[in-house]
């Protein structure tokens, strides 16, 4: 804790444009066990996340790319290395609440849908704008906004075991809304879809991402998809090794050989 | 959003069925406390039912600043005659002589399904333990005797059917579960006797039922001596009359009759019943009682002591340790289904983790579920024990303030049994949810 601190002080303190980024990280590091079972999982990530962005990152397994989201979505603090999220910053000071932060700056989007499939699909909705205290008629609004938006307002009081795949996946991504949140961070969530579904929520969350201004993260390994990002950073071996934008013009980048790039 | 709810609603046949098996334990556990309540009230239902405050009884002949233990669980006989003396005493509003016995009447009630199922029940729950006709039916009733003097306090509380004692002989009163009903004839000792009214739940401590009848029917029932014992008495008698008769004629009269007297004698009772004045001092009274040197005197609380923690005391120490056994299995059987519950949820608790929810979050929804398992599970328990307890052959009563005091016992049980969940719903870790790359 006191080194994350003490590097999170440090790097970013630099930056004054505090508020401008969805997510900006410094230099994190992630080290796993000690000694003979040392594992090195980041190794000084540099990252730049602004309103509006969608990313893809991709690498082979072990890469650390779950690490880099883990670290993101404030589940898993880095061993060193500065993190802001939604202009505040978290490892810099007294600790935030971080559930809170999770709840207000982040929508989770997992591989499996992940519904509580104890609840009906409007209320898995409605569940991350409970646990943020909004309640009533705005709640209820704000549900019925979303599963209209992701035309599964039909479907709104069946359970997730009545739904098919991609409801599910289209109730999952609503839930990921609820709380507008600034950062949508995506686990593999095409990986257990076809190709024509895993293109439709991909065109999902580049709507979302457009008209929303909600930075977008997806992880993902498959190559399919990368024409619909606008930014793909290739992770390996707990570094970015490249960073290429997709149509928007700018020319791809060569990672550093230290693997930090900003 | 009532999480526990939703998983209540969405699970409901297994939360249901669960909750089923928790409340039918729980209905033992009311089952027993109701036992012992019953034990409780049988040993103070005819005390209470009295009204009186003082019971005199006889004192101990070795041991004269001692008293027996009469006259329910102890013999106990005093001449008749005392009341009046104690009638008198400042302060006395009323002394009532007392005659009880158990009795056994070769009539049984008409056994009903119920009793045979009982019955058959006991013969193969003890088919190990008995040697044969050990557990042969009885042919004889047991019930509990008292007399009183009609107009005096001892008679029967509450008379549910017919009417109260009213002729001096040949009357009684019996409870609902002699099976006597109102009209019949009943063959007491060398007596046939009309039932003429029903009374409910007066038994003795012992639970069996209770006949009233008056206080001279039952001297004469119970202190008559043996026709062929008063014959070989009388035999006795004569031959020492002739024998006094050689010597000194004119006392032969006078010993004659008191031979006759002795013989025929039966006016004697068990206790004396005193109610007092209601500005009476009580300890004042007996004191005065006991200033006589002959009687013994006992509040109705230290009477119905003598029962409870004389005769009961074995009884009420098991069944309460028994009780505690059930209620700790209650607990650690809730424990073990809410934690279970817990365990088929420890993704969805992930997932609420890392949708931002609090540990609190999660920990209610556990507790609640456990609150919902003991709450409903005791309310349907005590249901199910109100609609059997008239089924038990014992008297069994649960209150519903028994029924509060479960309530709380089982939510502080559940709250503690869900502590195992909430433990290992604390170490769910909301990476898991994530994959792994």
């Amino acid at each position: 804790m006191s080194m994350t601190q003490q590097s999170g002080n440090a790097v970013l303190s630099a930056e004054s444009e505090a508020g401008a980024f969805a997510i900006r990280a410094e230099r994190l590091v992630k080290v796993y066990g000690a000694g003979l079972t040392r594992v090195e999982a980041l190794k000084g990530i540099d990252l730049v996340v602004r309103p509006g962005d969608f990313f893809a990152i991709m690498g082979p397994s072990g890469s650390g790319k779950t690490t880099l989201l883990t670290i993101l979505g404030l589940v898993t603090e880095p061993t060193a290395g500065g993190l802001e999220v939604g202009g505040r910053e978290i490892y810099g000071g007294r600790m935030p609440d971080l559930a809170r932060i999770r709840r207000e700056e982040t929508g989770f989007i997992f591989q499996a849908p992940n519904l509580i499939p104890f609840l009906t699909a409007k209320e898995n909705v409605l569940l991350p704008l409970s646990l943020a205290g909004v309640r009533g008629k705005r709640a209820q609004d704000r549900v019925a906004e979303l599963l209209t938006y992701l035309e599964v307002a039909e479907r709104a009081e069946l359970y997730p075991n009545q739904l098919s795949g991609g409801e599910q996946q289209r109730v999952a991504i609503a839930r990921a809304l609820a709380n507008t949140p600034r950062i949508i961070l995506a686990d593999e969530p095409t990986a257990s879809l076809d190709t024509d579904r895993a293109l439709a929520v991909m065109r999902l969350l580049r709507r979302i991402s457009r008209e929303n201004g909600t930075a977008v993260l997806v992880v993902t390994h498959d190559h399919r998809l990368i024409g619909e990002v606008d930014q793909v950073i290739e992770m390996e071996d707990g570094r970015i090794v490249l960073k290429e934008s997709k149509g928007g013009g700018d020319a791809a980048q060569q990672a550093n050989p230290g693997g930090s790039d900003s | 959003m009532n999480l526990a709810f939703g998983d209540v609603r969405y699970h409901r046949l297994k939360f249901f069925s669960s909750t089923l098996g928790v409340a039918l334990l729980i209905m033992v556990v009311v089952t027993i406390g109701g036992i012992i309540r019953g034990v409780i009230l049988d040993s103070s239902t005819l005390i209470e039912s009295t009204g009186a405050d003082l019971w005199v009884v006889q004192t101990n002949g070795a041991h004269p600043e001692v008293g027996t233990f009469g006259p329910f669980v102890e013999i106990s006989r005093l001449p008749e005659s005392i009341y009046h003396a104690i009638a008198a005493i400042p302060g006395v509003a009323d002394a009532s002589p007392i005659v009880t016995a158990w009795e056994h009447v070769p009539q049984m009630p008409r056994p009903t399904w119920l009793m045979k199922f009982m019955y058959i029940n006991a013969l193969l729950n003890t088919r190990t333990m008995v040697k044969p006709r050990w557990m042969a039916m009885p042919h004889a009733q047991r019930f509990e005797v008292v007399g009183y003097e009609l107009g005096k306090i001892g008679g029967p509380p509450v008379i549910v059917a017919g009417r109260g004692i009213e002729a001096s002989h040949y009357e009684i009163v019996a409870d609902v579960k002699t099976g006597f009903h109102v009209g019949q004839r009943v063959r007491l000792g060398n007596f046939d006797y009309t039932v003429v009214g029903l009374t409910r739940n007066m038994v003795g401590f012992t639970a069996d039922p209770v006949i009233y009848m008056s206080l001279r029917d039952a001297q004469h029932f119970l202190f008559q001596t043996d026709p062929n014992l008063l014959r070989s008495e009388r035999a006795v008698a004569r031959q020492q009359a002739a024998d006094l008769a050689a010597t000194s004629p004119r006392l032969v009269p006078a010993l004659t009759a008191h031979d006759e007297a002795r013989l025929a004698n039966t006016l004697y009772v068990n206790a004396i019943a005193v109610k007092l004045r209601p500005d009476a001092n009580a300890a004042a009274v007996a004191a005065h009682i006991h200033s006589w040197e002959h009687l013994a005197v006992y509040t109705a609380a230290q009477e119905v002591n003598l029962q409870l923690m004389g005769s009961n005391r074995l009884i009420l120490f098991q069944l309460s340790l028994f009780r505690d056994i059930l209620v700790l299995i209650a607990g650690i059987v809730i424990g073990i289904i809410i934690y279970t519950f817990t365990l088929d949820k420890v993704h969805e608790i992930a997932i609420l983790k890392l949708l931002g929810a609090r540990g609190g979050v999660v920990y209610r929804m556990i507790l609640q579920e456990a609150l919902f398992m003991g709450i409903v599970g005791t309310l349907v328990g005590s249901a199910l024990e109100l609609l059997s307890e008239p089924y038990f052959p014992r008297r069994v009563v649960a209150t519903s303030g028994d029924i509060v005091q479960m309530l709380i016992l089982m939510s502080v049980v559940a709250a503690g049994a869900s502590i195992l969940a909430v433990h290992r719903a604390v170490r769910v870790d909301p990476r898991s949810v994530l994959s792994t790359g």
